[in-house]
């Protein structure tokens, strides 16, 4: 009795271990999302449905540089209320249409995208306006073939590509800026009036009571007032809601708007039979044990959407930072129909006009910044758990790790280590020797992160806690006085404004490792191998509404929590990441994992997908976020999941997932069991090993294709439609991707049992299998191949074409292995070439920025009956894409980094797929090179199977400077 | 630019390498190049490939087993000898070779490139020697201490063979008394079996054997209760003290209110508040439960938990018989069984055929009924001398079980060692103070966690053994480098918590550090000298060599 009664209670814990969803709500539970579905009802049931917003002619003025024009916007429900238009260009052809309440009783949110865009964008020179008696139009782009319309009556703008519609915005007539009022005038109107409505004529609207209720609704919803479960919202500022419709009437396929644990090509969410029953919704939240398959919200929001066809992409960005419920429907496989529905702000939206992704990338990334340049070693692997409980825990996983010759960079230290929660304040008791334990870590090139929660803990003997009373920096209560009180790790908690620029300074003063002059509070009990981790920064608040903060609470400036609550992680991270790189006396590259992220966190650090489960599901659909994720900053999802124990099986294919994500951490809830890789068992042991050797091994072409992502906006972890945008079969594809531009394929594994995998290859491709060098080619059809995939094989592909450079040589981590020698895998493709890339810089300082550089193009081509091998440098013809931040003016291939290397040498080049054996191997200008040839199938027949190998031993060659090789047939 | 060309080709950086560096002393002898044209030749180790003489140490590996590169770290996964002049060679892996971080192992630097590392093997050397002659004093120190628990354990030994002898021959004469009373139990149930049968269909009897289940049953029902009872408390106690509010669940708070009311416990919040403040006020519910009054006769809780056993113990055939001869007045027989009495033992198999024969003779006159109601008084006697002479052979009996598990784990490598060296240390209680609690581990008995500002303690888990693990040897001094304690008090949403003790040679016996590894899963660690093994001992067993 008494052993079924355990069981009983083992068996029930499992069913607990899942995301309460009625912590968090639904549409239906959120008052504007509720008016804002039923306005799109109603407009659905109306077939001559007309938005009441229309542009006033008369008030149209050009701006004196041509490129922005503003006119009043009237609404025909309301005609006493004003609204103001501005619809601008910039020099890439991004359109950014706003709109406003103009003289209204308060002010809407207008600062979302102040926070969002890294800079002023650049208005373009070349546009012209044309006014007509309907709208306003201009064309442009380098053939003319791009036009923005905007319609006066009633107000749409529409973007055409050749004359296509590509982005239409209001087309539904759904665009409303709830305008402020007062409660008193909330009474129903006794007004009937036919005329406003004459249009429609029918008894229907004879019967509406006022001016606006066939299209606001005959009924007030919540516009005063709201409870959510035990919490009440007071709204003092009453209904404010933000919804427009965008279309995109030529494009199926619609990606973005992170964060939701779902596919990476959007589903629906109305219309016939959707997928989902609720919209996507973007409201950053501590979801812990969120659902596998899921539009509800997660830990970080980003209102940006790409829309994509054979034809085209598209994109925009919807500068808000208030909650938004995103619907998505499709009236046919090739237009989708969206609806946004914002709880506060003002209508702020820049359309991305691409036309492919890869313009798309780099019109957003002007608009909200780069992904930064990370440390090298931040790309190796990171070992985390809720929590290492010491100095001395943390000392023997290091001497674990060394004992087995598993490689590992970064040992991260959860809220344990500090005393009651009060971070950068350490539990002395266990971790008696920060400063010592860091040194140790650091003696093998390793570095430390700890975290540094938003949450302090409310007692005056926390330094950081009284500071911030002191400077008046804590959010308040809506009485917009009294300090704002919750509750979370630290028990009772305040919560530092960021929006508030006194809180800026003082922030980065914390991190400096040395004593400050005037007594105050610095963190001398670190070094600068010490990296931070910023956590719950949603905020996450356990007694908060939805775990987080009142959305009536008042930030800096009087703005309500609601306004800017997407927006409010993004500034803590933002502030830590400034903070860690000025807190030394040379500026070194900070590493910031934050949870919370709005649209241009990718500039600050990393992010992760937050407290997954270990489980199937959770890694499969892992690899999705980080793909939507990755849309917008470099994302990862934490190896082996929070929660949870997962078995060797699942924990061997989930170090294959991490090992082939941006960033590589495996975390663990502090209820779980260790399972740092050095614990398992073999065979498990001995293959996680050989992961973590593969991901080492491959650090710089990671390290390449974080220069392109930083410098061009192109994601690390690349989905199919952006690497191969006209191919429709890959369009849906979330479940294998590349990596950079390196023309890696991967397909992580995410079944149980699973001993093969199926692999889409792209139209008229060859690829090598990386580990058998069997050689596929796929027809112009595409091709499914289905390939062995044990529990110790990753389904890893070189495409045809592509040179892999590789550092073949285990070490204990990735900073030591900055001198090691380079091998170059050559893939030809069909027509005997190939071409790869390879970035290299000091690893840590900003030295970069000023050309301290090494980029090369390594390239094969046809040489004769041979083939010939080079090396060249790229920095050169590409002086102002080569880093990110700036452009620089020069650059000299002789530079102090690049002679610090020039011992760094290309050790081996393998060779696929090469017609015959050759007669000669020969550094130009050099000597005759030892090489040995396997025969195969040549990358230039028609042939499938082993290919051929030409192994070409140590050339000896720089990897700094400029070579050739000629192989002669 | 005449510098630049020169980057052209890196500078061969290894040409010079000795072709032996790195290899270690034992293979020395296998790199010696073989003739050959153009170039001598050399056979890797595992000898699937014969290279020229020039590519060993030429930082490219060319062997597949990775012989060919001893000394550059070209080759993963193969090892590179440090010759450690002055201090002692060692073995480090390829993966350090050449990585620019002077290795401790590697005290000469040899394993990176000339000018990467000191040469600081003399001092390295000094203080290896100083810690080791250390750690020999330590060890001699310790080793002392140590043989005077095995002289304790020789000395247990003789104690215990000694009882074991007494306890045996107490044995003896108690089995023989036992099958003595046995002998005529036997005979007086024989005789009264079958009257007893019919006496037990008596429908009173009959009923008190039903209110006996009933009232067994009820017992065993009501004792589960108070199991789960006590098991749900102790759920809703650890919940109590220990959720967490990462679970950020409402549900979690209800539950530990509703259980403070139920079980009149102040609030945990207020109790760590007050903890915090000051430490006195033992909290006591504010208001009692209303206790209901008992009826006249019923049984209070302390009756049923004490009392309740042995009334449920009762002899009813005993009973039966008692019950007989309160409602008849029979007392024809006892004569003829106090008869036993006087009768010398090696007369009774007479006295009884005799008895028997008078008894049939009786009863076929109808002078005595069948049965013999009376002699219940005789054959209760019988059975209770018998029933006490063999619970105190039993009792002696396990006595002696015990003193032979003492004796066999005394030198037992699984218990107290080969030489009993840690039966010294049965029972002896080490503690370590952590601030919030004290953890006790009572060697080879029971490891707790006792919290210093109230609160219950929780059994850690007890004695499961040693490090008994694959590859392990038993009786090893790793195998005697951890205890485990396993099964205590089981963790809310966790496991039973257990303690590892990992124990090292000191010359006290001392616990050093407490760590919860994984939730409820402890680490200790100790010192005791019983791990203290003479120093010329752990050189046999592969220590300290120099």
């Amino acid at each position: 009795m008494r052993a079924l009664s355990s069981l009983l209670l083992l068996v029930a814990i499992p069913a607990a271990l899942a995301v309460k969803s009625h912590d968090f709500k639904t549409c239906s539970q959120a008052g504007f999302c509720r008016r804002g579905r039923a306005l799109s009802a109603r407009a659905a049931a109306h077939p001559q449905w007309t938005s009441p917003y229309s542009v006033d002619a008369d008030s149209l003025s050009i701006s004196s540089d041509q490129a922005t024009f503003t006119a009043g916007v009237k609404s025909a429900i309301y005609p006493d209320i004003k609204f103001g238009l501005e619809v601008r260009v910039h020099d890439d052809g991004v359109v950014r249409v706003k709109m406003d309440e103009v003289g209204g009783l308060r002010k809407r949110y207008d600062e979302a995208a102040s926070w969002a865009l890294i800079a002023e964008p650049k208005i373009s020179k070349d546009i012209q306006w044309t006014v007509g008696t309907k709208d306003i139009r201009a064309v442009y782009g380098d053939k003319k073939d791009v036009e923005v319309v905007v319609s006066f009556e009633p107000l749409t703008v529409t973007l055409y590509r050749n004359g296509k519609e590509q982005v239409v915005l209001n087309g539904r007539g759904l665009l409303h800026l709830e305008h402020f009022r007062k409660k008193e005038d909330a009474k129903p109107e006794e007004v009937t009036s036919e005329e406003a409505l004459e249009s429609e004529g029918t008894q229907q609207v004879l019967k509406t009571p006022n001016l606006h209720a066939w299209f606001e609704g005959e009924e007030e919803d919540a516009l005063w007032e709201e409870t959510f479960s035990s919490w009440t919202d007071t709204k003092p500022k009453g209904p404010e809601s933000l919804s427009i419709d965008i279309t995109f009437p030529n494009h199926g396929h619609v990606y973005g708007i992170p964060q939701h644990a779902s596919s990476l090509d959007l589903r629906t969410t109305t219309g016939e039979s959707p997928y989902y029953t609720d919209p996507y919704r973007l409201y950053n939240a501590d979801t812990f044990e969120y659902l596998a398959d899921s539009t509800m919200s997660l830990y970080g929001s980003i209102p940006v959407m790409h829309a994509h066809s054979a034809d085209s992409t598209v994109a925009v960005f919807n500068a808000v930072g208030s909650e938004t419920w995103i619907d998505i429907a499709h009236s046919s496989v090739s237009s989708t129909e969206t609806h946004w529905i914002s709880e506060s702000g003002i209508l702020d939206v820049f359309i991305m006009p691409g036309p492919t992704p890869k313009d798309i990338f780099a019109q957003y990334t002007r608009l909200t910044g780069t992904q930064a340049l990370p440390a090298d070693w931040s790309l190796g692997y990171h070992q985390c758990r809720w929590n290492y409980v010491s100095s001395e825990d943390i000392r023997a996983v290091q001497k674990k790790f060394d004992e087995e010759d598993i490689p590992v960079d970064v040992f991260w230290l959860d809220i344990e280590y500090a005393e009651e929660h009060k971070y950068f304040i350490w539990d002395k008791k266990n971790f008696p020797d920060p400063v010592d334990m860091t040194n140790d870590v650091a003696a093998s090139s390793r570095k430390m992160v700890v975290i540094i929660d938003p949450h302090f803990k409310r007692t005056s003997s926390y330094p950081v806690y009284q500071e911030a009373v002191d400077r008046g920096l804590i959010v308040k209560q809506k009485d917009g006085q009294t300090d704002y009180e919750g509750w979370c790790w630290s028990g009772s908690s305040a919560w530092v404004d960021f929006f508030n620029p006194a809180a800026w300074d003082w922030w980065k003063t914390l991190f400096k490792t040395y004593k400050l002059g005037d007594d105050k509070f610095s963190w001398t009990e670190s070094t600068e191998d010490v990296f931070i981790w910023n956590d719950m920064n949603e905020p996450s608040i356990f007694n908060g509404p939805e775990i987080s903060m009142p959305r009536d609470n008042i930030h800096y400036g009087g703005w309500e929590h609601r306004d800017l609550h997407n927006i409010n992680g993004m500034l803590f991270s933002n502030l830590t990441s400034q903070a860690i790189t000025v807190r030394g006396e040379v500026p070194k590259r900070p590493f910031v994992l934050t949870r919370a992220f709005y649209a241009g966190s990718q500039r600050f650090g990393a992010m992760w997908t937050g407290d997954n489960l270990g489980t199937w599901e959770h890694m499969a659909v892992g690899i999705k976020m980080v793909l939507a994720n990755s849309i917008a900053g470099f994302a990862f999802t934490d190896v082996g999941g929070f929660f949870g124990n997962p078995d060797p099986e699942m924990l061997v294919r989930w170090y294959h997932v991490g090992a082939f994500s941006p960033f590589f951490r495996a975390h663990a809830h502090i209820d779980t069991k260790r399972r740092e890789p050095y614990l398992l068992d073999e065979p498990y042991k001995g293959m996680v090993k050989d992961i973590l050797r593969r991901r080492y091994s491959m650090l710089p072409i990671w390290y390449t294709a974080f220069r392109e992502a930083s410098t061009t906006g192109l994601p690390v972890a690349r989905p199919h439609y952006v690497a191969f945008p006209k191919d429709e079969a890959g369009f849906s594809l979330d479940d294998q991707y590349f990596i950079g531009s390196s023309g890696l394929l991967v397909k992580p594994v995410t079944e149980k049992g699973a001993k093969e995998a199926t692999v889409y290859l792209p139209p008229n491709e060859l690829f090598y299998d990386y580990d058998s060098y069997n050689l596929y080619r796929s027809p112009a059809t595409g091709k499914k191949i289905t390939v062995a995939a044990e529990l110790d094989q990753l389904p890893l592909f070189i495409l045809g074409g592509s040179i892999l450079p590789t550092r073949e040589r285990p070490r204990r981590s990735s900073s030591v292995m900055r001198h090691d020698p380079i091998t170059l895998q050559v893939a030809l493709d069909a027509s005997s070439s190939a071409r790869g890339e390879l970035y290299l810089d000091d690893g840590v300082t900003f030295n970069h920025q000023q050309g301290q550089i090494v980029w090369r193009e390594f390239s094969a081509e046809k040489s004769g009956k041979g083939i010939k091998i080079s090396s060249r440098d790229l920095t050169t013809q590409h002086l102002a894409s080569a880093v990110d931040s700036v452009a620089l003016t020069t650059y000299d291939p002789a530079n102090a980094f690049a002679q610090s290397i020039s011992s760094v040498r290309v050790e081996k080049i393998a060779v696929l797929g090469l017609g015959a054996k050759p007669s000669s191997v020969k550094v130009v200008g050099g000597k005759e090179l030892e090489w040995e040839y396997s025969s195969g199938v040549s990358a230039s027949g028609k042939k499938e199977g082993s290919s051929s190998l030409l192994v070409i031993k140590d050339p000896a060659v720089s990897v700094a400077s400029d070579w050739e090789i000629v192989v002669q047939a | 630019m005449m510098l630049w060309l020169l980057l052209f080709f890196p500078a061969p950086i290894f040409s010079a390498l000795d072709k032996t560096h790195g290899v270690q002393p034992a293979h020395l002898s296998k790199y010696i190049p073989a003739p050959g044209t153009p170039h001598p030749s050399w056979a890797c180790l595992d000898g699937s490939k014969t290279i020229p003489w020039h590519a060993v140490n030429d930082d490219y590996c060319d062997c597949p087993d990775g012989s060919d590169e001893p000394g550059t770290g070209a080759c993963p996964d193969t090892q590179f000898y440090c010759r450690n002049e002055g201090h002692i060679g060692a073995l480090i892996p390829s993966s350090r070779v050449r990585d620019g971080l002077c290795e401790k192992e590697c005290c000469d630097g040899s394993d990176e490139l000339p000018g990467v590392c000191k040469n600081n093997c003399k001092t390295i050397g000094e203080e290896y020697r100083a810690k080791l002659a250390a750690e020999r004093k330590l060890q001699k120190t310790g080793s002392k201490i140590r043989s005077t628990y095995i002289a304790f354990a020789q000395k247990e030994k003789k104690k215990l063979e000694g009882e074991l002898q007494n306890l045996e021959r107490e044995v003896i004469q108690r089995k023989a008394e036992v099958a003595r009373l046995k002998d005529l139990a036997d005979r007086a149930e024989s005789l009264t079996e079958a009257s007893m049968e019919q006496k037990r269909k008596s429908p009173l009897f009959q009923s008190l054997l039903t209110h006996h289940r009933a009232l067994k049953s009820l017992q065993k029902v009501h004792r589960e209760h108070l199991q789960r009872e006590k098991a749900l408390g102790d759920i809703l106690d650890n919940l109590r003290s220990g959720y967490n509010p990462n679970y950020q669940d409402m549900a979690v708070l209800e539950a530990v209110r509703g259980w403070e009311h139920f079980a009149g416990l102040p609030h945990i919040n207020d109790v760590k508040k007050d903890d915090e403040e000051s430490q006195e006020d033992d909290s006591s519910p504010d208001e009692e439960l209303p206790v209901e009054e008992l009826e006249e006769g019923m049984w209070t809780e302390t009756q049923l938990e004490h009392q309740l056993d042995s009334l449920l113990g009762s002899d009813y055939d005993s009973l039966l018989l008692e019950h007989d001869k309160h409602t008849e007045t029979t007392t024809v027989d006892s004569i003829l069984f106090d008869v036993f009495s006087y009768i010398p033992d090696f007369l009774v198999p007479q006295w009884e055929a005799a008895r028997d024969a008078i008894f049939s003779f009786l009863s076929d006159l109808g002078l005595l009924k069948t049965g013999s109601t009376g002699k219940g008084d005789e054959t209760g006697r019988a059975r209770k001398a018998l029933n006490d002479a063999e619970h105190s052979l039993k009792l002696t009996e396990d006595e002696v079980g015990k003193a032979r598990t003492d004796l066999d784990r005394l030198f037992s490598p699984e218990w107290f060692g080969r030489e009993g060296e840690w039966k010294k240390l049965e029972g002896l209680c080490l503690t370590k103070d952590t601030g919030d609690y004290t953890y006790e581990v009572c060697l080879f008995d029971e490891a707790k966690q006792k919290p210093n500002h109230g609160g219950s303690t929780f059994s850690l888990g007890r004695f499961a053994g040693w490090n008994d693990v694959a590859g392990v040897e038993k009786g090893s001094p790793v195998y005697y480098s951890k205890q485990q304690y396993t099964q205590g008090t089981k963790c809310w949403n966790g496991p039973a918590r257990s303690v590892q003790l990992v124990l090292a040679c000191g010359t006290e016996n001392a616990l050093l550090s407490v760590a919860e590894l994984e939730k409820c899963e402890y680490q200790f660690t100790g010192t005791t000298p019983a791990l203290c093994l003479p120093p010329d001992a752990g050189a046999r067993t592969g220590h300290g060599e120099l």
